[in-house]
């Protein structure tokens, strides 16, 4: 068991002048686990192989509890890895997969077999060691690469999209399995993910990457009520919260018929005249086409216990004369209603922001405004 | 009237068998132009070498007379006279096989493990060790490929008649070894090319050393590469002839195509057309034996690592 530390760690891809990881500042506690999320090419991926030895670091450093593990060779890290492809050795068999590294660090074979029967047992693997990999399912390779990392009681688990060769459903069920056998092992945890519900439903914290940078590292449900910069706002939840530029105004933000106020630190720490006003589908009242923002309805998906509307609103919000992109109506809006609400294509409705759900953020900088 | 005679055959439920051959899909079946003339093309080349093939197991077993009059017919003569293989032990005896197919074993089995032995790593560190300048070692040793050997045997042979090692099956071996590793390399660099990165990494984390991952990991995985490669140099080096024919004298070193060299002067001279074509079949069919057996191994080694 070890903390995680990133001080600065910076890498460089060769012929890229911009670094795919640009100086991470990263603690982790010891048994926590930590997911790092973002879109492809955010740096995710490299940071976790950076971690395991696998990438050298340009600038910075990284420790693993009190050691400084930046240049040392990862056979000397006591991490362990479970790959996207999982990476099993097809000529060995799921017990000498699991068996590999214990075997190389030269333990006695009753107590390496030992081992390998507790690991296999915990995974439901114990009918399959004799099996080759070639001939395991999906799911039950997956749980060997698991195995394979668990069998060896590393300082830190390091896993790169460990459940993105699943099927859906195997994927659904693999994610709680795994959540509760760290929470079991207590095994410090680096997860790396592009998916944000497995982020959201595995992480003890999650840190938001983009572009190599770090956005946001906070808890699930600060990332989704307090989200820090429109990035993770739009990245966060499913159907995305709905960014709409707007102007501030004397009284406050014009959204149609809604008016939302400014406080005056709000009104402070505005960079330029126009704010990004963030609603998550939920976060809608229906009103009255006067009272709100008037929305078309373009199509309904009928969730059964939920349904969502995806609309647009032709309401002008930003000032003429201004880039294209926002001179342009219509304005696309996701709006989340009771399942099997009587909501039709082509339907016009007024939506209003519930109070409180409102997030608001600097239009020119893309920061949250303070509450 | 339609409906009447339908009914009964609507009423029990009509066996669904399944095609003995699934249908292909449209448009691959039809016949173009091209598809006819390549079709064409590739049958006769087929029937040719089986013509040829045909016509040298059948002259074998011949005599001279025979050979000449009904070159295309079954053999008949030897075995009237009850000695059908006369022609085999004949050219077995005169032409002394028994040692040369001995040599030929040995020389050819000890240089391609040598070959594969040397190459192996040597592929190994090209493709996957990120050695400083790899990019241009492969193509320098791939130059190697391109040059011919038939233009350098005459320095060949200078530096092997310096070290004494002309007329030595030891110093054939090296000469084979040689000439043989850059094709070699360059066919298990792309082998070694087309494994998984994360194997490699997973064994590092796992913590085993470069050695040891190209040991208990990379090795076996390339296990299909390696028996391709040994297998298309076997073949190579049994046919050799030119470099046996130039660095080899003495009979108690002849390999196999260097003996049928001798002997095809001496049956030429006493028309042992007969012999002599037996003596090509006994250098022959061995290796189109194997080449049978291992034909998928071969084809599927030659274009794996050409696509991913």
């Amino acid at each position: 068991m070890a903390t995680v530390s990133f001080r600065g760690a910076t890498r460089y891809y060769a012929g890229n002048d911009k670094p795919s990881v640009d100086r991470l500042d990263l603690e982790v506690a010891d048994g926590e686990f930590l997911v790092l999320v973002g879109p492809s090419g955010c740096g995710k991926s490299t940071t976790l192989r950076m971690l395991a030895g696998l990438e050298g670091v340009d600038e910075g450093e990284i420790w693993i509890g009190d050691k400084n593990v930046t240049d040392m060779e990862p056979r000397a890290r006591d991490i362990a890895m479970v790959f996207q492809n999982y990476a099993l050795y097809p000529h060995m068999t799921v017990h000498e997969n699991i068996a590999f590294h214990l075997k190389i660090a030269k333990m006695p074979k009753d107590q390496r077999d030992e081992r390998v029967r507790e690991a296999a047992k915990l995974l439901d693997l114990e009918q399959y060691l004799e099996r080759k990999p070639a001939k395991l399912s999906g799911g039950q390779r997956q749980r060997v690469a698991m195995g394979r990392a668990i069998v060896r009681q590393p300082q830190v688990f390091c896993m790169d999209e460990p459940l993105s060769n699943l099927d859906a459903k195997l994927r659904v069920q693999t994610r709680t399995q795994i959540a509760s056998l760290q929470r079991r092992l207590g095994t410090t945890t680096i997860y790396v993910t592009h998916d944000q519900v497995e982020a959201m439903t595995m992480g003890d914290r999650v840190a938001v990457l983009r572009d190599g940078l770090l956005q946001q590292c906070d808890t699930p449900v600060g990332l989704f009520a307090k989200p820090r910069n429109v990035f993770v706002a739009g990245f966060i939840g499913s159907p995305a919260m709905n960014l709409i530029p707007a102007r501030a105004e004397d009284t406050g933000v014009q959204l149609g018929g809604a008016t939302i106020p400014l406080t005056p630190a709000q009104r402070a720490a505005l960079t330029g005249p126009e704010v990004i006003v963030g609603i998550r589908p939920e976060g809608w009242d229906l009103v009255s086409h006067a009272d709100g923002l008037t929305v078309t309805v373009e199509a309904v998906e009928e969730l059964g216990s939920d349904q969502y509307l995806y609309g647009s609103s032709e309401v002008k919000l930003v000032a003429a004369g201004e880039s294209v992109e926002e001179r342009e109506a219509p304005h696309p809006v996701v709006i989340r209603t009771p399942g099997m609400s009587a909501h039709q294509r082509g339907q016009q409705l007024g939506v209003r922001p519930q109070p409180g759900a409102v997030h608001l953020f600097d239009k020119e900088s893309g920061e949250r405004l303070p509450d | 009237m339609t409906a009447e005679t339908l009914t009964p055959a609507a009423t029990d439920t009509p066996m669904r068998k399944a095609p003995r051959r699934p249908k292909p899909a449209p448009g691959v079946k039809r016949l173009s132009p091209l598809r006819v003339i390549g079709m064409t093309v590739v049958w006769l080349f087929t029937l040719f070498n089986i013509m040829v093939l045909y016509w040298l197991i059948a002259a074998a077993f011949k005599t001279p007379l025979e050979i000449f009059r009904n070159p295309l017919s079954l053999p008949n003569q030897l075995f009237v006279s009850g000695r059908p293989f006369r022609n085999f032990i004949y050219a077995w005896d005169t032409a002394e096989f028994g040692t040369a197919f001995l040599n030929t074993v040995i020389l050819v089995a000890v240089c391609s493990v040598v070959i594969v032995l040397i190459s192996a790593p040597a592929a190994y560190a090209l493709s996957r060790l990120g050695v400083r300048g790899a990019g241009p070692l492969t193509g320098f040793i791939a130059i190697g490929m391109g040059i011919p050997f038939q233009t350098v045997i005459i320095p060949l042979f200078i530096v092997l008649a310096k070290i004494k090692l002309t007329n030595n099956l030891f110093g054939l071996g090296v000469l084979y070894v040689a000439l043989s590793l850059p094709f070699t390399v360059f066919l298990l660099t792309g082998f070694f090319r087309s494994l998984p990165d994360e194997l490699e990494e997973a064994s590092a984390i796992d913590g085993a050393s470069p050695t040891r991952t190209f040991w208990s990991i990379m090795l076996p995985l390339a296990r299909g590469g390696l028996i391709t490669a040994l297998i298309l140099n076997a073949i190579g080096l049994w046919n050799e002839t030119l470099l046996a024919i130039v660095f080899l004298q003495e009979n108690a070193n002849f390999t196999l195509s260097r003996a049928l060299f001798t002997f095809y002067n001496a049956a030429a001279y006493q028309s042992e057309y007969g012999g002599l074509l037996a003596g090509v079949a006994i250098i022959v069919l061995p290796m189109l034996v194997l080449y049978i057996l291992l034909a998928r191994r071969i084809i599927t080694g030659l274009t794996l690592g050409a696509g991913k």
